[in-house]
């Protein structure tokens, strides 16, 4: 059955994700641009770019058949799903199941395969050397973001995201060992995941460097706007988990328009502060080459590890 | 004064910090961040013995939180970031039989290895659990040393990795068997020698040890022989 607080829930969560991603984006150009001496694009660029692509016309190779013309709204599409997944300010009654952390892996891991075969689809060798890349460094981090959520559901005795967000705001977890450690694997696993420093550089178009971006060269006007833009709420979910795990503050547990506005202000603030200092890791990293990335990853490991064990022996 | 909760959680989660700290030495290859790492490392273990401090009032936790402030956040990692900038490697990239990774690998079996020999020795002892969680987590640091101390080549990672064993040691001090401070005054003493003698050895660091033994022999020692040689000639003349 369908209540009306589900409803709300839907679409209030899918409206704040949709308008609060890009600026989140936006935070992360502006940092990095002032930590390298520039000015930077004004706070509301992002916004602009993706008004302005939606706006213009859709072209596509000859070569290429539906997989390019279905992927952005496919990948869009699911993207949203998943964001159902990840409630930014409150959680409703019943959440009938969607918060499921193995269910929101799937759909991301689906989303990312969709991208894969379209950067394949066109038949340039570019396009097929990002996917290639891809999906090399997802086999290796897809097994250590399992134990990192892995030991998230163990850490809070749940495997729905909502249990969990609604666990933390209620106990005072910012002491919780268990959850500080379990902070740096998730920061690992954003930064992989949103194809930032030192996995990946979101600026250049060198085609050596490049992972993410080498999949999107195919694609211009709408369907760009539309995959940066569930690149964006990507990145503000994974965001989302990282903030109401660790600082839930505000995290509205009663179901009262100021609760959710306090909790929608707090949301804004905490997510600034961790897109600045997304914008400050990114700055202050070097790109690491790409057989010196399981380093990175066994750091995460390793915490998630030490994590589950920590409860084990607890 | 905090309550004793609140001291305890506290405690917990410099406890996990310190040992990330560990696993961040094991897995670092740049010089300097290593050594900030093993500030940062000491800067806990000072907070931990002030957090206890607080709940358990004995004046030696206290100096043993000033001792680790003065000694090992400001002055033996001034001293080893003096050395760094002589030698001027940013670098350690060699390594003995194991790489970093596989390093980290093994502090995972060894920290389970340490829970599983502690469960049988302390069991007896109805510890709280986070006295328990004190030791186990001070004897992997001291092994997490160990294990850099003989992965790495060159000789100022060594260094850090004793003084990570060192930090182990402490740490378990701390929350089992209380060292008399005596000796932790004298620890801190064979550590400043160590960080000294490595200072004089500073021209050496850049290599490894076996390349050091070489230059040692080419440089130091033929020059004092030489020298010696000339000293008997020029007494033989007077």
């Amino acid at each position: 059955m369908i209540d009306t607080n589900y409803i709300v829930y839907v679409l209030l969560n899918t409206a704040l994700f949709i308008l609060i991603s890009p600026l989140y984006m936006g935070i992360v150009k502006i940092i990095k641009a002032r930590a390298q001496g520039r000015i930077g694009p004004p706070l509301f660029q992002q916004y602009y770019n993706l008004l302005k692509l939606a706006q213009k016309e859709r072209v596509y190779s000859k070569k290429s058949s539906a997989i390019t013309r279905m992927t952005p709204y496919v990948n869009i599409t699911l993207i949203l799903t998943a964001s159902l997944c990840v409630p930014l300010v409150f959680a409703p009654f019943n959440s009938g199941g969607i918060g499921n952390i193995i269910l929101f892996l799937y759909i991301l891991a689906l989303a990312r395969f969709f991208m894969a075969i379209a950067g394949l689809d066109a038949g340039s060798t570019f396009g097929g050397m990002g996917s290639s890349r891809e999906m090399s460094v997802s086999s290796v981090i897809e097994p250590i973001t399992i134990i990192v959520f892995a030991a998230l559901a163990y850490t809070l005795g749940t495997t729905d995201l909502h249990q969990m967000f609604q666990k933390t705001s209620q106990e005072m977890t910012i002491l919780n060992p268990a959850l500080i450690l379990i902070s740096i694997p998730l920061f690992i696993v954003l930064i992989v995941e949103t194809a930032r420093v030192p996995v990946d550089n979101p600026e250049t178009h060198l085609e050596l460097t490049m992972i993410h971006e080498t999949m999107l060269l195919e694609y211009v006007g709408r369907d760009l706007a539309l995959m940066e833009l569930s690149h964006a709420i990507k990145q503000t979910m994974l965001m989302a988990i990282i903030i109401n795990i660790l600082i839930p503050w505000g995290f509205a547990t009663q179901y009262t328009a100021i609760a959710i506005a306090v909790g929608m202000v707090l949301f804004l603030i905490k997510g600034t502060l961790l897109a600045a200092f997304i914008g400050v890791f990114e700055s202050s990293m070097a790109k690491t080459r790409l057989f010196g990335l399981p380093n990175l990853f066994v750091v995460a490991f390793f915490l998630s590890m030490l994590t589950i064990w920590l409860e084990v022996f607890k | 004064m905090i309550s004793a909760a609140l001291a305890y959680s506290i405690t917990q989660a410099l406890l996990v910090l310190v040992l990330i700290t560990g696993a961040f030495i094991v897995t670092r290859k740049d010089l300097l961040s290593l050594v900030s790492t093993y500030q940062m490392q000491s800067l806990l273990l000072a907070g931990i013995a002030l957090t206890l401090y607080s709940v358990e009032e004995s004046p030696m936790l206290l100096s043993l939180a000033a001792l680790t402030l003065i000694s090992k956040v400001l002055v033996i990692p001034y001293i080893i970031k003096k050395i760094q900038k002589q030698i001027n490697i940013p670098r350690d990239v060699e390594f003995h039989y194991i790489s970093p990774i596989a390093s980290i690998f093994i502090t995972i079996f060894l920290i389970l290895i340490v829970y599983g020999a502690f469960t049988n020795i302390l069991k007896d002892l109805a510890l709280s659990s986070l006295f328990y969680l004190g030791a186990v987590f001070g004897i992997s640091l001291t092994l997490m040393g160990m294990l850099i101390t003989f992965s790495r080549k060159k000789v100022i990672t060594k260094i850090i990795g004793y003084l990570t064993m060192e930090n182990g040691v402490l740490l378990f001090s701390l929350f089992i068997t209380e060292l008399p401070f005596i000796i932790e005054v004298l620890i801190l003493v064979d550590l400043f020698m160590i960080v000294l003698l490595a200072t004089i050895l500073a021209i050496g660091m850049d290599s490894s040890i076996e390349a050091f033994q070489e230059r040692f022999q080419h440089l130091h020692i033929e020059d004092l022989q030489e020298k010696l040689h000339l000293h008997r000639k020029h007494g033989g003349a007077n």
